[in-house]
């Protein structure tokens, strides 16, 4: 292996990123190892706390047999969920994140690190997406399927709990882990609070060698191979699923 | 469903909570932490490096990430002098004055210049180093070989975001100000890639962006044909809040102990060891 002691000079591309491989290595491993760790809490913190949002939005007021208590309540979480999602999809992430860090930091509570905001911020603004995807795949469902199960003595409840949400959860995996991909990705914004992702790894990375171009290219290589592997499993994860469908239509 | 909401709420109300901080002094007799604020991008003032020596120091929450540079060092001597620990924390240029704000900080110490429009939200102590403005351009570029501002008319001029250097390209006549950016690393690259002509840096910054990227080049000014700057512009100065009366005396007694001789060779040793190529 070829060992570079001293920063390559300025025109040569290639040792140069070789040589910020070798010297910050130790960066761009915790970069990823943040960057994967915001992916995977905010994809499966996101997709919990959907589940939350979701049977909050989808409940039905049944104007006769609901009493005014509870039609309050639902109504006031139906509200939240719909509010919720159209604040957290209708603001940037960056945004969030700024508000959220430093609107909490005054309390100067010690857990309130960079990263417990970013993971803060990606599952909150995850969960209003997936809120969403969920929402679809429940649309997706054929209204006589619930008929069906009224017909058949469920309750409105029973129905929707046992019979469409896992149907409807199933069709949205697909597009859940594509959030994870989307996630993998985005959470470089999150840079602007102090998180040390990948991207801000970099930017230390290239803090006393300004080597800026070769720097971000090999944090472009490293996003690629990310979100490469987890699209091909992703879409195995497809196959997977429909072979599933197949077998238990037949 | 009653509870998550409930909780939610409480989150929500924490977070306008916030929004009212204390107004009590920094409390240098109990208080043990001293957490200080800078770029970590901003060579040779203060910069990120993985490996560790006499003179980094590691940032808060991020192990195996240490920070080196001038400004470390004297906020290392600041910290020993008051009998504090030091923390220290990186943070965006444009987001430290919200951060001490914020008491996510309490000091902050970046190469920052104690313009009068920062000085009305936060307080500055006494200067604790002092350069000179310079221009930096491509070495085989149209204006290596300026000497005067008038030389760079019809230049492209860019400068970080929120800096004085942004606003001192309204004194080059006939030059273009593009969009300021956020890092050093990126005007560098700016003018590297030809993406802008020149930009403005304090000497040592430019000094030691020449040191590494041999396709830079210093335009130094001789006197009377520089830029046009205020005494407290030229200088560097630690940002404090305004209510912190007792620490920023305090401060200003540590800084006046260190020599100006003493702070350029201390400045010169933080350049020896960014890299060279």
């Amino acid at each position: 292996m070829m060992i570079l002691a001293s920063l390559p000079p300025k025109d040569e591309f290639l040792s140069t990123m070789w040589y910020l491989v070798e010297t910050y290595s130790s960066f761009f491993i915790r970069g990823v190892v943040i960057t994967l760790l915001l992916s995977v809490v905010g994809t499966a913190g996101g997709f919990i706390l959907s589940l939350f949002l979701t049977v909050l939005r989808t409940q039905e007021i049944d104007q006769r047999r609901d009493r005014l208590g509870s039609r309050i309540i639902k109504r006031i979480g139906r509200g939240f969920a719909k509010t919720y999602i159209t604040v957290f999809r209708g603001t940037p992430m960056i945004v969030q994140a700024m508000i959220f860090y430093y609107g909490i930091s005054p309390l100067r509570l010690s857990w309130w690190t960079p990263l417990v905001a970013g993971l803060t911020v990606v599952t909150l603004n995850t969960t209003a997406y997936i809120a969403e995807v969920i929402r679809s795949g429940i649309n997706g469902i054929d209204k006589g399927q619930m008929e069906a199960a009224r017909s058949l003595g469920f309750s409105r409840r029973d129905a929707m709990f046992l019979i469409v949400f896992p149907q409807a959860i199933k069709h949205s995996l697909p597009s859940i882990a594509n959030e994870f991909i989307v996630n993998l990705k985005d959470t470089a914004v999150l840079s602007v609070i102090g998180v040390f992702d990948l991207f801000r790894a970099t930017s230390s990375a290239t803090s006393s060698n300004f080597r800026i171009v070769e720097g971000f290219f090999i944090a472009a290589i490293i996003y690629l191979i990310l979100t490469y592997i987890t699209g091909k499993v992703v879409q195995k994860l497809d196959v997977l699923l429909e072979k599933k469908e197949v077998k238990a239509n037949a | 469903m009653k509870r998550v909401f409930v909780v939610l709420m409480l989150a929500v109300s924490l977070v306008v909570l916030a929004a009212c901080g204390s107004d009590e002094q920094f409390d240098l007799e109990n208080e043990t932490e001293f957490v200080v604020g800078l770029e970590a991008a901003y060579a040779p003032f203060n910069w990120s490096t993985p490996t560790e020596n006499d003179f980094t120091y590691p940032l808060h929450a991020q192990n195996g990430v240490y920070v080196d540079g001038y400004d470390v060092v004297i906020a290392q001597q600041i910290a020993d002098e008051l009998g504090l620990t030091l923390v220290v924390k990186a943070i965006e240029w444009d987001g430290l004055i919200l951060a001490l704000l914020a008491g996510e900080i309490d000091m902050i110490i970046a190469g920052m210049s104690p313009t009068a429009e920062r000085a009305e939200t936060v307080a500055f102590s006494d200067e604790y180093f002092r350069s000179e403005q310079v221009m930096v351009v491509a070495t085989d570029g149209d204006y290596a070989d300026a000497t005067s501002l008038a030389d760079f008319n019809g230049a492209r001029v860019v400068a970080q975001l929120g800096t004085l250097q942004d606003a001192l390209i309204a004194q080059l006549t006939g030059a273009t100000r593009l969009e300021p950016l956020d890092t050093y690393g990126m005007l560098a690259t700016a003018v590297s890639t030809n993406a802008a002509d020149a930009f403005i840096a304090e000497l040592p910054v430019a000094q030691g962006m020449v040191a590494s990227n041999s396709n830079l080049t210093i335009i130094q000014f001789t006197e009377g044909n520089g830029f046009v700057v205020s005494d407290e512009d030229v200088a560097v100065a630690v940002a404090l809040r305004q209510e912190d009366i007792n620490l920023l005396e305090a401060v200003n007694g540590v800084l006046a102990s260190i020599s100006i001789e003493q702070r350029n060779a201390i400045m010169q040793a933080a350049l020896n060891r960014q890299p060279n190529a």
